[in-house]
């Protein structure tokens, strides 16, 4: 292999492009596990072994009913907000306008905080326990993960508004954009929870 | 400076607050905040945790406790180790210094850098190469308890209990130690240097991806202690949910092994893709890498599905969820398939950087060109390809979707054209070459050998009428001793003395490196073509006791196994003494005309001054026969 030399820098877009492509490869091991996820529930729904899926009464258990599929597209639809105020404030930086920045960080960090909690009572909440069959045993699955989902994204999300307070992203804001990555891949992952939940 | 441009740097007041807090962590207060956040969990969970009614499932609260500590131990680890502190710093706007950027990549700290989380490549690199000599070391001596158990048909010196876990963990330590060994130590090591980098693309997630590993070994150790993982290491459900609570070490084992093994697929494959010199196009792009990148961009997608098979294997056991239950609606032919989704890529992600490695180093002692490196490519993709559509050969014989067999069988025997390719690249490389007859070259041939052996056996077990035969036999387990320790261990040690001159700066003896590999290869075949004959006499595996009948061959598959148990020892012997003792090693010693060879002993911190520009390809040794 020849070699000649060359001066090196880098430029903050290439360190950017870097990282970006960083979390995105990250995000697919992610997206791997959201898709085993799926199949665990659909496979499970499918088999109905000794018909355990939604297991009916007996003398001293009641049946166990399923959760409706509001509740898990109602946080979808948080977390999808919460995007578009993420998206808002990095049109924001990226118009040089720092006031809009933190406010759709600060907007964004609030909606996750919304979800965490609304994700934690749906969990609380649910009319049956972890040994209530196959239904129960995934409905607990998809929503603790997703609810270690939204933990990250409040970390994010805290994150982001905190550098944008601090005017961290005035040269160059390539970390707002790989938040925003995350942040779609959080309402997705989550849009994908809600979808197989609704098949009961 | 490349390590920190990724960053912006903070004030000076900033960073010298926080120095101090920095330069204490190093592996001891992990170890201490592990051990000590371990036991205030432990301690109150036994306090907190309601004891349950009899009747009621046997370990949810014990398991409940258990994985609670062993989750304390690895936050408490990770935190001890400095692991924590680039995220917070993160959060609190307050970014890693130049000076601090330094400090992390272990710039004038000597030996205390080993002990620390050390961002340089190099540093890395060597941690992960002491870390596999320590797994082998232990899942060798395992194999060696489990071997001397099996030289007499009655057994009897370990109890059956322990002798199980014995097998269960020799086998799941001995499949991570060949998953990192040659992507873990040479994939850190070098490829950053073959390709012209300063640093991997992300130095803090390289040291949090060995540090993972030191934090998820501690469990698995732990875990012997409270019974054991007496399932294999297939840790197979139902089974495992009513196994002791040594399985929680496991389920913490794989894990936390399973984010490192993500995080690493992640950076090394971001460092390939951006990180090339100028003028290095993917044709120029040593084999190597490519065996690298496809090694750990296939366990990207297949870990996280392991992992997900063991969180659910954590829920019901101590939560009671009903996943692999059947009685409650679970299923354990649904372990056996997300298993196996992971299971048999790991296969490749084990054996496609070893052959890689073998194919870098035939054109240098071969002096010639690498033959057909499009080939060789396109094996290596094919190969990682078909290795997705295969798992489910492994459970011809458990009744799941028996109309699928055929097309399983079909894909498993697809893989073989690509496999195929990459013996037929090793060989036309060789073909007519000037062979320069080193350690390294003699493996590239142990490697056919005992590929070729290891392939035509399990073109049989991928066959359902034979499988039906062969199936939990000995012949399975020699077969896949055949293809990840005929093959991938010994590209690991080729690897090992091929690049041990750049990364420790001396040679390594080349006498003991001869000695090593007669002993290892041929007591390798002596114990493996034993254990052939008595699986197909139809010995079980993993087994206490067996029929006399079997007698002969297990004795001389004992006979081979302390065999290659001196060939290991007189290896470890080779690397501590040429360490420590060896001749000076040349800039460039095998006269190779990759990168990494083009840099000075010792490796300067950020390996090159300038960055070079590569014009050719690096197997420009003469003109390619065809």
């Amino acid at each position: 292999m020849s070699v000649e030399t060359h001066a090196h820098h880098e430029h903050p877009d290439v360190v950017g492009s870097r990282n970006r492509l960083g979390v995105i490869l990250i995000l697919v091991a992610d997206i791997a596990f959201a898709l085993s996820m799926l199949f665990v529930y659909f496979y499970l729904r499918m088999q109905n072994v000794n018909d355990m899926w939604l297991p009916k009464a007996t003398a001293d258990v009641p049946a166990t009913t399923p959760i409706s599929s509001s509740t898990g597209y109602t946080i979808t639809a948080i977390m999808a907000v919460g995007l578009l105020a993420h998206f808002y404030g990095l049109k924001g930086i990226q118009a040089k306008n720092q006031t809009q920045l933190k406010l759709g960080g600060q907007v964004a960090l609030i909606l996750s905080l919304v979800g965490l909690g609304y994700q934690f009572n749906t969990i609380a909440s649910s009319p049956f326990t972890f040994n209530s069959g196959g239904y129960a045993s995934c409905f607990y699955l998809i929503t603790i993960l997703n609810f270690v989902h939204i933990v990250l994204t409040v970390f994010i999300a805290l994150g982001n508004w905190n550098r944008s307070r601090l005017g961290l992203y005035k040269a160059d804001h390539w970390h707002v954009n790989i938040v925003n990555v995350w942040w779609i891949w959080m309402t997705v992952s989550s849009l994908l929870g809600a979808f197989a939940l609704s098949f009961t | 400076m490349t390590t920190t441009m990724d960053r912006p740097a903070s004030a000076p007041g900033q960073s010298r607050r926080s120095k101090p807090l920095i330069e204490r962590l190093n592996i001891f207060t992990a170890l201490a905040l592990g051990a000590i956040s371990a036991l205030v969990v432990w301690q109150l969970a036994l306090h907190f945790l309601p004891q349950l009614p009899d009747g009621q499932q046997y370990f949810n609260r014990e398991d409940k406790i258990t994985l609670l500590s062993m989750v304390a131990w690895f936050i408490g680890f990770m935190t001890g180790i400095g692991a924590l502190i680039g995220p917070f710093r993160w959060l609190m706007g307050k970014d890693l210094s130049h000076d601090e950027n330094m400090f992390y990549a272990g710039k004038d700290l000597g030996v205390k850098r080993y002990f620390r989380y050390t961002t340089d490549h190099k540093v890395v690199g060597i941690q992960y190469l002491v870390m596999t000599m320590l797994i082998f070391f232990i899942g060798g001596t395992l194999a060696m308890l489990i071997r001397t158990n099996l030289g007499h048909p009655q057994g009897g010196w370990i109890h059956p209990q322990a002798y199980n876990s014995i097998v269960g963990t020799h086998g799941i330590i001995m499949i991570v130690g060949t998953i990192i060994m040659v992507t873990g130590p040479f994939g850190n090591f070098i490829m950053p240097i073959m390709i012209g980098a300063r640093d991997m693309a992300f130095p803090r997630l390289n040291a949090l991806s060995f540090w993972l590993i030191v934090a998820a070994a501690v469990p698995l150790i732990w875990g012997q202690f409270i019974g054991g993982i007496t399932t294999g290491w297939t840790a197979y459900n139902p089974l495992a949910s009513q196994a002791p609570l040594g399985m929680d070490g496991y389920i913490m084992f794989i894990c936390i092994f399973a984010i490192s093994t993500m995080v690493a697929g992640a950076n090394i494959t971001t460092t390939v893709i951006r990180m090339r010199a100028k003028g290095m196009t993917w044709n120029r792009t040593p084999i190597f890498i490519y065996g690298t990148v496809a090694s750990v961009a296939l366990a990207l997608p297949a870990f996280p599905v392991f992992f997900l098979s063991q969180i659910m294997s954590a829920m019901d056991r101590a939560l009671g969820t009903s996943f692999y239950d059947t009685t409650h609606g679970g299923s354990g032919w649904l372990y056996e398939n997300l298993f196996w989704i992971m299971g048999h890529p790991e296969v490749y992600v084990i054996l496609i950087p070893a052959v890689a490695a073998l194919m870098e180093m035939a054109p240098v002692f071969a002096r010639n060109p690498l033959f057909s490196f499009n080939i060789a490519v396109l094996g290596i993709a094919g190969i990682s390809g078909l290795s997705v559509l295969v798992w489910a050969h492994h459970m011809y014989m458990a009744g799941w979707a028996p109309l699928l067999n055929a097309p399983f069988m079909l894909t498993t025997e697809l893989i073989s054209i690509p496999t195929g390719m990459l013996f037929l690249v090793l060989v036309g490389t060789l073909w007519r070459g000037r062979l320069w007859v080193t350690m390294p070259m003699a493996s590239i041939f142990a490697l056919l050998w005992n590929f070729m052996i290891g392939g035509i056996t399990g073109i049989y077990l991928s066959d359902v009428p034979a499988d039906a035969f062969l199936h939990g036999s000995m012949y399975v387990t020699a077969h896949f001793h055949y293809t990840l320790m005929g093959a991938g261990l010994t590209g690991a040690l080729a690897s090992l003395v091929y690049w041990f001159p750049k990364m420790t700066g001396r040679m390594f003896d080349k006498k003991l490196s001869w000695i090593s590999f007669w002993m290892v290869q041929i007591g390798f075949n002596v114990a493996f073509m034993g254990m052939f004959l008595v699986g197909l006499a139809g010995q079980p595996r993993r087994v206490e006791t067996y029929a006399k009948m079997f007698s002969r061959g297990n004795l001389i598959t004992t006979i081979g196994a302390y065999v290659i148990m001196a060939g290991m020892l007189v290896l470890l012997h080779g690397v501590i003494s040429s360490w420590r003792h060896g001749v000076k090693a040349p800039m460039n010693p095998w006269q190779a005309k990759t990168l990494e060879w083009s840099v000075a002993n010792p490796i300067p911190l950020e390996n090159f001054d300038v960055l070079p520009v590569v014009t050719a390809d690096a197997y420009g040794y003469g003109k390619a026969k065809s």
